[in-house]
């Protein structure tokens, strides 16, 4: 295994360390769902604890949805989407997992110092979407690899070969920015290549002049979990300073984490298992008076569509619907 | 044969005394620790009997594991199994069935004990944070009716989608609701409103043998009495009715002291003034007192600044600083104090004013605020927080023997302390709980917590410090808020046998088998 999947904090803590206190129960989606405290952090923090083998933890360990909100809410600063990760490795991924070879996307990509937006796998079913996207953001050239095997093979606890990680990285060493779209490559991207000018496709795209301006006071702005939660010191301020300038609501609950509009576990990310997931979506609507709701991650259209006649738009496609 | 300590009251299937000498405390006597673990015989045809009810119970390591300890982190024992509530109906049965096979049951809200109330020593442990549901809302009469086992944090999250918020909880967002109202619960406001208890309108209860009763101060109203305050001896809590009110952020202000004393002073001077809306003191040691003042209104506020806040002897920050930085220049013998008292401050303040909870100066979700903080700066594997509760006369005295107490056993420690409005029209909820029955008008509660950074500390140790405070209320004639599990020594040296015995016998008529939360109190 590469060195280069282990936690990236010196002195990480681990399970070891977890003092019981049930603070991420209360931002983790998986809690919400099922009320059940096997199922979360501290269940798994306590079980390791008291010595049970993670093979006995499978159904825990594959129904986390690696959304990273326990993370900056854990006292004891436990890298807990790390634990998740190890011990998906430790297991291996579930059967019916692809296994075809990553390696043949090495070379896909020119290595060109010019911005970079790395798609997630609903931009690249959406071929319009993703070039008006890279248009708004201008100058940014489309990855060829977009590592999305790596970030596929992450969440599922797959082997990803050495080789391929730094064919994959070194297409990436010498680009003036990185725009990751998907938010568990990102976080590992900025430990990948520390120092590396990395931004999620949410911060980029609300950056720009023209999609901010766009933002209502009655609209409920829907950030993405993953890459907020992996920075969420610096990017807790910067949606602070978001909500100031534009009024607008965020899907963020009374600790400032973000409640993911959706919670596939595991087998249901894979596509192996039905979702059942507009509890979530339900959840972020609930006593809310909006007009429009606007989501950073394309993807996270649908679980809104599914549950509510409120319009929904794609943060890219703002500027199309004008300024207000 | 281990002999029973004298002062143990065996129970009707009860367990055997703890197996530890009563001399192991050289001079200290031993109070009480881990109960044995239950073993009765009848566990399996008891699960089959549930199952057959539709009750899963979980008998894996990993369902058990998860539940070995509580916030204490001091007292281990696992279960047999686990049941996560689903309903009052379900809890009815397993009760039902846990009364003919006699096999414990204990409640589990946030399992924020640290005496081991919430560990199960065998039989069943009953979670109850699968009772989660906030069930109706009424803004306009600001009541909420909520299950009992939702947190507190997740009950505010809800209330503040219709800009409400709940009167007065725990500063901590991990604290259920039910458990907080078998407790008493103090929060900043407790000294204008009471304890979180005090704010519960009507409950559900599944009684030790498995009723569903509603009780309220009008319905059922002896139940309802012995179940508020009641430690989880009387019943399950399931329901519950809750007043609330409009949410406001606060207007917060902080005034440093370097005598205990003054500060505890000066807070029970604005308490019995009305003069803020929220109060409490504090501290980093004895060395920086802080006294917490805020208020909900603008008017509020300036009225304080008008009438109070000249009375008030405490200082700003930067003048405090000062003082401080005067007193350890004369003593450098205390430089690592000082180094202490500066870092902590570093860390602690702007955890207190971090950007994104304060707006316009005003703090918003002051218990996400002060619940972070307080796991951040003192959560731990381990934890004890003795404390002592007394009438206001007493209570200056009641502080500094405790402050005393600490600084023999820890280089590092916090206090806190809280005034609680004594409602006259709940005396009857208050007996043998937190609430002194001398109290009038004001109880007030200290915790001592030591800071135990990376130390190691024997289990014989904390208990030795937790007896020494709890001496001193017996001395004081007070009483405690953490009474129950490894305290429940003292139960009968603060509240006498009569009472103790009196609440027995209820305690046998309504729970024939003993088994709901059998170790906490009897
Ligand atoms: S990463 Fe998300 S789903 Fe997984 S445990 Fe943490 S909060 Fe729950
Ligand atoms: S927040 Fe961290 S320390 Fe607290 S229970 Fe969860 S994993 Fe454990």
């Amino acid at each position: 295994m590469s060195g280069l999947l282990r936690g990236n904090s010196p002195i990480s803590k681990t399970y070891a360390d977890c003092s019981g206190c049930s603070l991420c129960l209360l931002v983790c989606p998986v809690w919400r769902r099922t009320c059940d405290i096997e199922l979360t952090p501290h269940g798994r923090s306590k079980a390791l604890q008291n010595d049970v083998r993670p093979a006995d933890m499978t159904i825990s360990i594959q129904s986390c949805t690696l959304c990273g909100a326990c993370e900056p809410v854990c006292p004891e600063r436990i890298n807990l989407t790390d634990m998740v990760l190890d011990l998906r490795r430790t297991l291996g991924p579930p059967p019916g997992f692809p296994t075809s070879a990553p390696e043949s996307r090495a070379g896909l990509q020119p290595i060109s110092s010019a911005p970079l937006l790395l798609r997630d796998r609903a931009l690249a079913a959406n071929p319009e979407v993703l070039n008006h996207t890279a248009t708004l953001l201008g100058g940014v050239m489309m990855a060829g690899d977009d590592g999305s095997d790596i970030a596929l093979a992450l969440e599922a606890g797959a082997e990803i070969s050495p080789q391929r990680l730094e064919n994959f990285l070194t297409s990436l060493r010498r680009s003036a920015k990185l725009i990751v779209a998907d938010g568990l490559l990102l976080r590992h991207l900025a430990r990948w290549l520390p120092g590396a000018p990395l931004v999620s496709l949410g911060e980029a795209l609300s950056g720009l002049p023209e999609v901010r301006n766009s933002l209502r006071a009655t609209d409920l702005y829907v950030i993405e979990p993953r890459a907020y939660h992996a920075d969420y010191q610096r990017l807790v301020k910067y949606y602070d300073g978001l909500r100031a300038a534009r009024a607008c609501a965020f899907n963020l609950d009374l600790q400032r984490i973000a409640i993911p509009p959706s919670a596939p576990n595991l087998m249901q990310r894979l596509g192996l298992a039905p979702q059942d997931n507009d509890g979530q979506a339900c959840w972020i609507l609930h006593g809310r008076r909006i007009s429009r709701i606007v989501v950073e991650r394309y993807e996270d259209r649908t679980a809104f569509e599914n549950v509510s006649d409120i319009p929904v738009m794609y943060l890219a496609d703002l500027t199309e619907a004008g300024a207000c | 044969m281990i002999p029973a300590e004298p002062n143990f009251h065996p129970i009707p299937g009860g367990l055997v005394p703890c197996p530890v000498g009563p001399d192991s405390l050289r001079g200290i006597k031993r109070q009480q620790t881990n109960p044995s673990r239950w073993d009765g015989p009848d566990w399996q045809q008891f699960v089959a009997a549930a199952r057959e009810r539709d009750i899963n119970v979980r008998e894996t390591t990993t369902a058990c594991g998860v539940f070995a300890t509580d916030a204490g982190g001091t007292a281990y024992g696992l279960p047999h199994g686990v049941v996560i509530a689903q309903s009052a109906g379900q809890i009815s049965k397993l009760l039902k069935v846990a009364q003919e096979y006699r096999v414990p049951v204990t409640v589990r809200g946030g399992g924020l004990t640290t005496e081991g109330e919430s560990v199960a020593f065998g039989g069943v442990l009953l979670d109850m944070t699968g009772m989660s549901q906030v069930l109706n809302v009424d803004p306009d009469g600001l009541t909420v009716r909520t299950q009992a086992g939702i947190f507190w944090h997740a009950l505010a999250e809800e209330l503040r989608r219709h800009d409400l918020d709940y009167l007065s909880a725990p500063l901590n967002l991990t604290s259920s609701v039910g458990g907080t109202l078998g407790v008493g619960g103090i929060d900043v406001n407790s000294p204008r409103l009471g304890c979180s208890a005090d704010q519960a309108m009507a409950l559900q209860v599944v009684t030790p043998t498995g009723e569903i009763v509603e009780c309220s101060d009008t319905q059922n109203i002896e139940l309802f009495q012995r179940v508020i305050l009641g430690y989880g001896q009387f019943g399950v809590i399931t329901e519950a009715t809750l007043r609330i009110r409009r949410y406001t952020p606060l207007r917060m202000h902080y005034f440093y002291y370097g005598s205990l004393c003054t500060a505890v002073e000066d807070l029970q001077m604005l308490d019995r003034n009305d003069a803020s809306d929220y109060s409490g003191i504090l501290t980093i040691m004895d060395r920086a007192v802080n006294l917490l003042v805020a208020f909900d209104s603008v008017e509020r506020e300036t009225e304080f600044h008008k009438t109070w806040q000249s009375k008030l002897r405490g200082h700003g920050e930067l003048a405090f600083g000062l003082r401080t930085l005067a007193r350890y220049a004369v003593r450098p013998w205390k430089y690592a104090e000082a180094w202490y008292l500066l870092q902590r401050k570093r860390e602690l303040f702007p955890e207190f004013r971090r950007s994104e909870y304060m707006r316009d100066s005003l703090m918003h979700d002051r218990t996400v605020v002060f619940s972070r903080a307080v796991w951040k700066f003192w959560g731990s594997r381990q934890m004890v927080i003795p404390d002592l509760a007394t009438s206001s006369d007493k209570f200056v005295e009641a502080v500094e023997r405790g402050n005393a107490v600490c600084r023999k056993y820890f280089a590092h420690y916090t206090l806190y302390c809280v005034g609680i409005k004594v409602r006259l029209e709940h005396r009857p909820h208050y007996e043998m709980s937190c609430i002194p029955p001398d109290a009038e008008g004001w109880a007030y509660g200290c915790e001592f917590e030591p800071v135990m950074d990376d130390g190691i500390y024997s289990r014989d140790t904390l208990q030795s410090f937790k007896n020494e405070i709890y001496d001193i209320g017996v001395d004081l004639g007070g009483s405690y808020y953490r009474f129950g599990g490894m305290m429940k020594g003292y139960i009968r040296r603060i509240f006498g046998d009569a009472l103790v015995d009196r609440h027995l016998e209820m305690k046998r008529a309504a729970d024939p088998a003993m088994i709901l939360n059998r170790d906490v109190i009897f």
